[in-house]
Order: C-alpha cells, then structure tokens, then sequence
C-alpha cells in the first residue's frame, strides 16, 4: 500500500507519470496547484470577471463550478460566475443532469441558466437525429449536438453578458479531440485545441479551460472527495455511438500499457501548436444567423439547412 | 485469480450497478482484481468501504470494493 510522497500517510492517489503518491489533503492540493498554475500561465482570468461556466451536470463541469466559485473566494478574485447548462432535449438522461445543477448551483449560491434546444432551435436533439434519419443524412447524434451546443453556449454566454466562457475539457479531452482531428487531417481545429481561446470577432466569447492539465482520473478523485460525483448513474444514450468513444478506450487501455503516453500526446499537441493565447485564424460572420464563424454559412446552419429547418436563399 | 485454500472473498459494487461477490487468493491487490474483471484500471477510481485506495492496495477477507468509472458518457 502506497504511503504518502510528503507526509507518510496513507494514499490515494499515485501520479504515475512522476512516482508521486499523495494523501487526500496532499492531492487537493497537487490539484490546486495543477489548475491555478493552468489559469495564471495562461491568463484565463482577470479579477472579477464575470464567468459563465458551462455546466452538463456530469462529474467534471460540477467539479469545475465548485472549483472555481470556491478559488474566487479564497484568493479574492472578485468574479461573478453564472452556471449555464444547456438541455439538449434527450428524454431520460438531461433531466436528471438539470436537477444535479440546480442543486450545486443553488449549494454555492451562483445564478443558473438553462438554455434548450427546443427553445432555441424549435426542436430537441432527440427530434433532430429523427429528422436527420428521415432524409438519410450521415451524421451521428454527437455531431448535431456538438455543433448546436457550442453555438449556444457562445450565444447565451454573450446573452447574459459573460466575459468567459468555463468549459471542463480535461487533459483526456484535449488529447483525445488531438487524435481524432490528427485522423481526419483536421489542423484547423487542432489549432484551436489551447488553454485559452480568442477571437477577434465581437461576437466571440473568450473561452477557458482550467481543466486543460488534469487527467479524467484526477477530476473524477476531486469529484468524489467533494461528494459531487453523481449518485445515480445516468448517461447519454448517444455517447457510445461516438468515435471519441472508441478513441477514449483505446487511449486508456495504452495508458495502462504506457504509463504516462498522455502526457506525451499533450507535448506532441504543444509541438504541434504555438500555444499562446492562439486567436481563432479567421473571424467571419454566418451570413444566415450573424454569429461567429470560421466560414461564410455557420457549421449550425448548414446542418439546420440539411436538416431541412432552414431554407437558403443564394 | 481462484480460490483456493485460505482465499479471501470480497464484494464488488461498480457505482450505480448492482453487487458481486467475488472469490480471490489471498495478497491479490485491487489493481489485479480490477484487471481480472476485465476492466482497465486506468477508467476506474476504487474505494474500499468509505476509502479511495491506490492499485496495489492488498485486499482483506470481507472488503467492500466500489469502483467509480472515471469515463462517463455525456
């Protein structure tokens, strides 16, 4: 049994990559100490920012929100922070996630908002893969719900007047969008795979990712030593359909095999990327819905237009 | 991973799932058990009873062993 690297007592956690073995209170701290130095190496924050978290109500955005309303506090930074959730509209799985932020956002005392799809878009995700079935389009759920997510959370973010946007995206996230995009020869994306994000364009809510040098393991650990891991077991029905499923397990079973192959994937990204403060190339605007884009018709207008819910006019 | 004589006997729940009991030799250690499941240890935060204990923790006769899944789908 593993004892503690500092003080001897018992472990909980060992950090295969450096040999460190840490006790309950020394891994808190090793995780504040990871996180802190994320957000000051890479400026994810001024003082009193107001900060819009994006929170799904799975184990890593609660780990996040309470992280961070808990750091504003002890170090006086003086942010507001709102919780912003959004409901996809999967019957059975986002109704339960919902519930778990209202009660952590209600606990720390933040403003919660909810956004729908079926407000925002007219219909659920569950509707949309429907229609999308129908007229045989080759998309997976994961793709309308990434793309109508993102939009909404930069939307809403700039709606209720946030200055960053908080997403939980872990080291395991990071490496894995690495890979996938790395499969698809997608380097535009893997440009924006930074710490920090900006963008020139006035629309475009700064985002932030404290999380960025964490591994899933270790959120999860923070997760369950603060009793936010949720109670019931619930998950998206969609998920295991998805390729970053696939790319996840595989990075995990050689991770067992390689102890610390992680680690290494994220320098290759940090090789691959000059990883300061990286603004987004190009700033266009969707000529369809106004927001941001990295082209002239929006990745969610395209696929509404696909979808048949919006009409194009040439 | 059998019993055999002088084995221990533990239960197993995997956090939102039902229990298991499971028969191991005596000294096998919660990273061997996790394995012997079939499961990657690298997806898998174990507590036994209350506690979180590291993979080489050696299992005792009667532990409660949880295992919260590090990967969720959503």
């Amino acid at each position: 049994m593993a004892n503690c690297s500092i003080c001897g007592r018992q472990a909980i956690y060992v950090a295969k990559s450096g040999g460190l073995a840490l006790c309950k209170k020394h891994f808190l701290e090793y995780f504040d100490r990871k996180v802190r130095k994320t957000i000051r190496k890479n400026k994810l924050f001024n003082k009193n920012d107001h900060i819009v978290v994006a929170v799904s109500g799975g184990k890593d955005s609660l780990s996040l929100l309470h992280y961070l309303v808990n750091l504003s506090k002890r170090a006086r930074m003086g942010w507001r922070i709102t919780a912003l959730t959004i409901d996809e509209g999967v019957s059975g799985y986002r109704n339960y996630t919902v519930k778990r932020v209202k009660e952590l956002s209600s606990t720390l005392g933040v403003e919660l908002k909810i956004a729908s799809f079926k407000d925002y878009f007219g219909y659920t995700l569950d509707e949309v893969v429907k229609i999308g079935k129908e007229r045989g389009l080759p998309y997976l759920p994961c793709t309308y719900c990434g793309v109508f997510r993102r939009y909404l959370l930069n939307k809403v973010a700039r709606e209720i007047d946030g200055m960053v946007l908080a997403t939980a995206h872990h080291l395991d996230d990071v490496v894995q969008t690495y890979l996938m995009n790395i499969f698809s020869n997608n380097w535009s994306s893997i440009h924006k795979l930074t710490p920090s994000l900006t963008s020139v364009h006035k629309l475009f809510v700064r985002r932030a990712k404290p999380f960025y040098e964490l591994l899933e393991k270790e959120t999860t650990l923070y997760a369950i030593l603060n009793g936010l891991y949720p109670s019931e077991r619930v998950e998206c029905p969609y998920a295991p359909l998805s390729f970053r499923w696939q790319v996840r397990k595989v990075l995990n079973y050689l991770e067992e095999l390689r102890p610390g192959l992680k680690y290494s994937t994220m320098r290759s990204l940090m090789e691959a990327t000059s990883l300061k403060n990286t603004a987004l190339g190009e700033a266009m605007t969707c000529r369809v819905c106004g927001e941001p884009s990295s082209r002239e018709i929006c990745k969610a207008c395209q696929l509404k237009a696909e979808l048949g819910l919006l009409e194009l006019r040439r | 991973m059998v019993e055999e004589a002088g084995g221990i006997r533990v239960k197993v729940r995997e956090f939102g799932g039902g229990i298991r009991e499971v028969s191991l030799r005596r000294g096998v250690s919660v990273g061997e058990l996790v394995k012997s499941l079939g499961y990657i240890i690298e997806e898998y935060v174990v507590a036994v009873g209350e506690t979180v204990v590291t993979e080489d923790y050696l299992l005792n006769d009667g532990d409660e062993v949880v295992l919260y899944p590090v990967v969720s789908g959503g």
